[in-house]
């Protein structure tokens, strides 16, 4: 920032600036026009969402208010090595791993498997080549609109990972989407845009990541759509270490389709602000989601997961459990809804979130809700806020653990329920690091 | 090695010890007996340094230095290991890992080197064998769904792996089927030594047959009312407590 005097976001300009930007690259992509038409219009008629708004009610975006944030422009960050960024990168993988640099495909840190030709991989800026026709035909086809950010990212999407696993195929090696934010001039906001779909009887494994380097400024604005076919199987596992001082919003959106499963873990550990907005859509009969999550939120960090999941066939399962860490001043909003469509019989879904409040200044908003208009159900919810048990920490004590590292490892062993379930172990290795060290500055 | 003078301690306002004297030396080991609130808990819990208990009045020396001071796990790495009554679930932290954690943090307090990971995996596995655990128990998190016995074998594996000085099991036998019983007791007396000590908090006396004890002391209203050999405790079982509580109890 070159002046001492506040500047504010205006969404609108955030759009004009965007689509002047869009309008001087090149022409590769001009396929997207009907769908960033699209999201321009929606950013015109939508407003910012503030406290009247259920859906944002404990979520402030004042955050826009203090700083100007500005488009991203493509450019200096060809300048980042491979050595730049080798503490980022999990160890051990022979998958492919294609990376972003505020948003934009970094070729020289990406490495793509030799010769895994069977998923499709491309990216929407077309340096992987020309985005094949079936993405094209899906990209923006379950995305909506719930909030500006969600159209703006469709009005201004100018990069992100594209994948493609045919009929029947199996990926074996995870495939890996990682961002990487490097600091600027000015505050800048990029908005990601991923589309995963797996084909009948596909299976894959995708790992999405954000990180920095260093501690800068800058909002997130990312959007996922994944299409699961008929019986496919996706692990999509997640982990957010934003920069302290960043934005973040992913919105994701998910569709089943019949006897499909999809597994969710997701970490966000990072951020100032951090809110996942996933939206779950049963399409076909049995499908099955697990998802689990983990939120830290540290002094000043706010935490936001919104569940929407949707039981619109019947017979499908949905387990959804999610926990918060908090210290310090920190926030962890957390609103789960489950419908269950009238059609949808035989439905069975549970619903939880469990909240570890290490300090008295911490605040969470927890809202599970269930709305189920069909009758033959099994439905179950349940919402917890507890301190640290003493009876545990003494126990630890008394075995000739001190103090400090007895808490930790009770905050570890609390978030390892959801830790436990990342399958790729370079990934849990990381997250269960990066939550130690996080604890480390225990406030009390 | 534990010396105990006209120790009073109150819990919630309510005074439960009233002036408790104990001795116990090197190579000994006590059975403390008594009716249910006689104080035999929070003597157990105040010796481990639990939060909640005040102690008013009275000294609790260990090895020659003052014990109530102390924080609970400096008090372990000094040699005190409490087995608890109703050992504490741990979701989520696992076993092996809390084992090493703690071993290694009462070793550094003592300024011992830290055991490496192959030769903690030795120790444990020698040791689990010693007390005919399920290995797999080890690789769960603490206590977490175990049954019962389960729980109580836990203790004694940890009091094998920690070989503390001073070994308080607090009702240990409480709630044990006679096989579990029997792997309990063989661990107590697996770890006895002439440098050991060991203090039995028992309600019953058929613990007893199986670890023998120098010494039985008979816990009421707070205060040590009789000291006796194993004999005292055969009495208690066909006599109950109520003749020298002055209460009509059964034993």
């Amino acid at each position: 920032m070159t002046t001492g005097e506040q500047r504010a976001t205006d969404l609108e300009k955030v759009l004009r600036r965007g689509q002047q930007q869009l309008a001087a690259g090149s022409a590769a992509d001009n396929w997207l026009s009907a769908v960033r038409e699209r999201g321009a219009s929606d950013v015109m008629t939508m407003a910012r969402p503030d406290r009247k708004q259920e859906a944002w009610r404990y979520t402030p975006t004042s955050f826009l208010d203090k700083a100007e944030y500005a488009p991203v422009v493509e450019g200096p960050f060809g300048a980042i090595q491979p050595a730049d960024v080798e503490e980022l990168m999990l160890g051990d993988q022979q998958g492919t791993c294609l990376v972003f640099v505020n948003g934009y495909y970094a070729p020289a840190l990406s490495r793509l498997a030799p010769g895994q030709h069977m998923p499709q991989v491309a990216v929407l800026s077309g340096q992987l080549g020309d985005v094949p026709a079936q993405l094209k035909a899906h990209l923006d086809g379950i995305a909506e609109h719930h909030h500006v950010f969600a159209a703006l990212n469709s009005a201004l999407m100018s990069d992100g990972a594209l994948l493609y696993v045919p009929r029947s195929a199996s990926v074996q090696a995870p495939i890996e989407i990682l961002h990487v934010s490097v600091g600027l001039d000015e505050p800048g906001i990029c908005h990601p845009r991923h589309l995963i779909v797996l084909e009948e009887g596909a299976q894959a494994q995708v790992i999405e990541r954000y990180c920095a380097l260093g501690e800068a400024v800058y909002f997130t604005n990312a959007l996922v759509e994944i299409i699961l076919r008929p019986g496919s199987r996706l692990s999509h596992e997640r982990l957010q270490e934003e920069s302290a001082l960043a934005q973040h919003l992913s919105d994701l959106h998910v569709r089943l389709d019949e006897g499909s499963r999809y597994k969710h873990v997701s970490a966000t550990l990072g951020g100032a602000w951090s809110r996942t907005d996933l939206r779950l859509n049963f399409a076909g009969e049995g499908a099955q989601a697990d998802l689990d999550g983990l939120m830290l939120a540290r002094d000043k960090q706010l935490n936001d997961v919104h569940l929407d999941i949707q039981h619109t066939a019947p017979g499908c399962i949905s387990r959804e459990s999610f926990k918060g860490i908090l210290d310090g001043r920190g926030k962890v909003v957390f609103d789960g809804r489950i419908l269950v469509a009238q059609d949808a019989q035989q439905t069975d879904a549970s619903l939880s979130n469990h909240n570890l409040m290490l300090s008295r200044s911490a605040e969470v908003d927890t809202k599970p809700q269930l709305e189920i208009y069909a009758d033959d159900v099994k439905c179950s919810h349940g919402t917890t806020v507890g301190e640290l048990d003493h009876n545990m920490l003494f126990y630890l004590r008394s075995r000739g653990i001190p103090s400090a590292r007895a808490r930790q490892m009770l905050c570890q062993g609390f978030a390892e329920e959801i830790l436990d379930r990342i399958e790729n172990p370079a990934l849990h290795g990381r997250a269960t690091r990066l939550l130690t060290e996080r604890l480390m500055t225990y406030s009390e | 090695m534990l010396s105990i003078r006209n120790l009073t301690a109150d819990v919630d306002g309510k005074a439960i010890l009233n002036g408790l004297d104990l001795e116990v030396k090197p190579g000994e080991v006590h059975a403390i007996m008594g009716p249910n609130g006689s104080g035999k808990s929070t003597l157990a819990h105040v010796l481990a340094g639990r939060d909640g208990y005040s102690v008013s009045g009275g000294e609790v020396e260990f090895e020659g230095q003052s014990l109530l001071d102390l924080e609970p796990e400096e008090r372990a790495a000094r040699g005190i290991f409490l087995a608890f009554q109703y050992p504490v679930e741990l979701p989520g932290v696992n076993n092996a890992h809390f084992l090493k954690e703690a071993l290694n943090a009462q070793r550094r307090a003592r300024g011992e080197s830290e055991l490496d990971s192959v030769a903690f995996l030795k120790l444990i596995k020698e040791k689990i064998a010693q007390v005919s655990m399920q290995p797999e128990l080890i690789k769960r998190p603490v206590n977490a769904g175990f049954s019962g016995g389960e729980k109580k074998r836990n203790e004694i594996l940890q009091m094998a792996v920690f070989e503390p000085k001073l070994a308080i099991l607090d009702e240990t036998d409480s709630g044990l089927d006679i096989d579990a019983l029997r792997t309990v007791s063989d661990g107590v007396n697996a770890i006895r030594s002439p440098e050991r000590a060991i203090v039995l908090v028992t309600h019953y006396q058929r613990l007893l047959d199986y670890i023998e004890p120098d010494v039985v002391h008979v816990l009421a209203g707070g205060r040590i009312v009789r000291t006796g050999d194993k004999a005292l405790a055969k009495e208690l079982e066909s006599k109950g407590y109520g003749w020298l509580t002055g209460r009509d109890e059964a034993a």
